[in-house]
């Protein structure tokens, strides 16, 4: 029993060969089905994403046998010729590879590091494996571990608790000032992509109302429709300012569209209130002296980014923290499999088993008189053999239990022959 | 030296390491460890407070070793409220209350008072009246809840200037939020203004019991005065919201260093008014070791 892992991301291959490797999920499954064989490929599961193309298998063939199987696999199904491809691939087994499945897992092994969609393709692929029923024993427990590890290492260290894009930065500076955005209230003054990209996460993260206002107004009825939202006038701005909680400001503007004498005024239908204004735009449209007035905060463009380029600093930090949890999850695994893996069990009873048929001859050697060495041996080998027939129903149950995963009965068979060491 | 408080100063320094611990590298398992040896030590401060009042058959809130224990144990009465109330994991306010929590365990651990052991003399200072323990309990939890406000005040600040000065440390992403602080500061200022009216109030009740005077013009006294009424101007500027954020945060500060020096800078006045109405060794951090000897 062995664990593979052969692909290649983002680092290794260039996008014309990942393109060229990428698996759609009909064909994901389909191909899985041709992968696991049986004999070589006894499980196997493919993640693709646009960052990487993995092929993760549990094999019984010797390793050569077994990577070069899935090599031929990938170019085969693929059709694409074997040295197009070879020179950018990675391969690791057993230990190393269950350390590749929980560093990707746990986005330590993405583009950017921390990002959170990695875990749910790994998800979305274990779910076609599944499907495809190419995921057996030892592939949905290294999953389910890799998922675990991911959770663990999101929870315990911040790797993943920075915003590191633009649009998500107004959640993060949301969450640290307002604790829930549950209920509040996001304006977006401007229509542009990232204003919309920033209102989608705002909404994802539990914002409930969004209200847009754009020089052209059926530009913001669309907008606002997207969202649930409602479209306000570009004149009654000042007006619905004292609403808003978040504002998210990008419109084309030679001058300030949010003037200090607004916002104060704003802030005072708001009774103090707290309030953020993210200015996207380039000239800026919120007066950046609005920044200086007690509970109101001004994040520009140069401002945003510079939190970004700490904030990706204190990623790299804390992956170096997740790389020890890592470390612990994989030895945990391999002990798990190790318990698991019936082989050892079945071998010390087996010879657990002979051992009593010898000492019981040599017990009773004495009362069978002279006998030749071929005697002497026939009759070992059928008390042998005979201990074998008996037990090898046993062995057989045995097997079944560990086909199935079933460890507390591969528990209690070691407890049946005294097998504990 | 008590066995029962030094059981719970271990527990309490356990859960201290373990809160900055937690909070510095968002470990969970620390965090457990945290909690559960809080929970122990609070259980044995809470007894070790029981013993020592059915030992010596006085109200635990004598002296400088009682006080500083009961005081202890107020601050986490406090951050445990503070935890079920919010339902808001603290590892911040926990790591900043248990350290401190420690040391005054610590001091109540070594300090040895005078006159404690003459019981005839508290009883004539506590002039057999229930007030006087009321008037001393609801003062050490009004302080307790201020400096709950101190706390919350300090990250509401730290954080405010880092989101103004758009550098974010790497404590910025453990603080809650600006909400969170704000509103725990908010509530534990209203709690310990109640409690410290009360006291106060208590404190004048007794006092006309006593000899007839409401006022001594005590530095003490004075003191709890000015405290008082700042409380009550962070209240009113709090809820009439003019005065949210930053300045009502400044507020909490300086009346948590008002507290202090009612607590302790009264003593150093010259104040008649220590923890009691009688004298107490307070030698041991200002006069030194020679009390110890």
């Amino acid at each position: 029993m062995s664990i593979l892992l052969v692909g290649l991301n983002h680092k290794t291959a260039p996008v014309e060969v990942r393109e060229r490797l990428a698996f759609t999920d009909e064909a994901c499954a389909e191909s899985l089905r041709v992968l696991v064989d049986g004999q070589v490929v006894r499980e196997g599961l493919i993640v693709s994403t646009c960052n990487r193309v993995e092929v993760l298998a549990e094999t019984s063939a010797p390793l050569a046998e077994s990577f070069d199987r899935i090599k031929g696999f990938l170019s085969h199904s693929r059709r694409i010729g074997h040295d197009d491809f070879a020179s950018h691939l990675y391969s690791h087994e057993e230990e190393q590879a269950v350390r590749h499945v929980f560093r990707v897992a746990s986005s330590l092994d993405s583009m950017v590091v921390g990002e959170p969609q990695v875990l749910g393709q790994v998800r979305h692929a274990y779910s076609i494996a599944l499907e495809a029923g190419t995921a057996g024993r030892i592939l949905n427990r290294l999953v389910h571990h890799a998922f675990r590890t991911a959770k663990r290492v999101r929870s315990e260290t911040g790797i993943a608790a920075s915003a590191v894009s633009i649009s998500y930065m107004a959640v993060e500076l949301g969450r640290k000032i307002f604790g829930s955005l549950k209920g509040s209230m996001v304006l977006l003054v401007g229509a542009g992509e990232m204003a919309e990209l920033s209102a989608q996460h705002l909404v994802n993260a539990g914002a409930s109302h969004v209200l847009v206002t754009n020089r052209t107004h059926s530009t913001a009825e669309q907008l606002a429709a997207k969202f649930g939202g409602r479209a306000v006038a570009f004149s009654e701005l000042s007006k619905h300012l004292a609403a808003a909680d978040i504002v998210i400001c990008s419109t084309g503007a030679e001058e300030y569209v949010i003037t200090s004498e607004m916002a104060r005024e704003s802030l005072g239908a708001r009774r103090n209130r707290p309030s953020f204004f993210i200015d996207i735009s380039v000239p800026r449209n919120v007066d950046p002296r609005i920044g200086e007035i007690n509970n109101l905060f001004v994040f520009d463009i140069d401002d945003l980014e510079s939190v970004i380029a700490s904030n990706i600093r204190e990623r790299e930090k804390e992956a170096e923290r997740a790389e020890l949890i890592i470390d612990s999850e994989v030895m945990q695994f391999q002990q798990a499999l190790r318990a698991l893996d019936i082989g050892p069990t079945i071998g010390a009873l087996r010879q657990k088993m002979q051992e009593m048929a010898r000492q019981e001859l040599e017990r009773h050697r004495h009362k069978l008189g002279p006998l030749t060495p071929e005697q002497e041996k026939a009759i070992e080998s059928l008390l042998i053999s005979t201990v074998n027939k008996i037990s090898h129903p046993v062995m057989h149950r045995m097997r079944r239990s560990y086909d199935t995963g079933s460890e507390e009965n591969i528990q209690a068979w070691r407890e049946i022959f005294g097998l504990e060491e | 030296m008590k066995p029962l408080l030094l059981m719970t100063l271990a527990a309490y320094v356990v859960a201290a390491v373990h809160y900055v611990v937690a909070f510095m590298h968002k470990r969970r398992s620390s965090e457990r460890v945290a909690f559960m040896s809080l929970a122990v030590g609070f259980a044995l401060h809470t007894a070790s407070i029981i013993t020592d009042w059915v030992e010596d058959n006085h109200y635990p809130l004598f002296g400088l070793r009682e006080t500083f224990s009961f005081l202890a144990w107020t601050l986490v009465v406090a951050y445990l409220l503070t935890l079920v109330l919010t339902r808001y994991r603290t590892l911040a306010l926990g790591s900043f209350t248990l350290p401190l929590v420690s040391v005054l365990t610590f001091i109540a651990m070594i300090a040895r008072d005078k006159a404690a052991g003459s019981s005839s003399q508290i009883t004539t200072a506590g002039g057999g009246s229930w007030l006087f323990p009321v008037h001393t309990t609801l003062l050490l939890f009004a302080y307790a809840a201020f400096f709950v406000v101190f706390a919350a005040s300090v990250m509401y600040l730290v954080q405010e200037r880092e989101l103004r000065n758009k550098t974010f440390s790497a404590f910025f992403h453990r603080l809650p939020s600006l909400m969170t602080v704000n509103d725990i500061a908010t509530h534990a200022a209203g709690i310990g203004f109640t409690l410290l009216t009360l006291g106060v109030l208590t404190g004048m009740l007794w006092s006309t019991e006593r000899d007839g005077r409401l006022w001594h013009n005590d530095p003490k006294e004075i003191f709890a005065g000015i405290t008082w009424l700042l409380y009550l101007v962070l209240i009113l500027y709090r809820s009439t919201a003019n005065w949210r954020g930053r300045r009502a945060a400044w507020l909490g500060v300086i009346g948590f260093a008002l507290v202090l020096c009612t607590f302790f800078g009264a003593r150093l006045l010259g104040s008649y008014h220590v923890f009691g109405f009688w004298i107490l060794d307070f030698g041991f951090w200002i006069g030194g070791a020679t009390n110890l000897a």
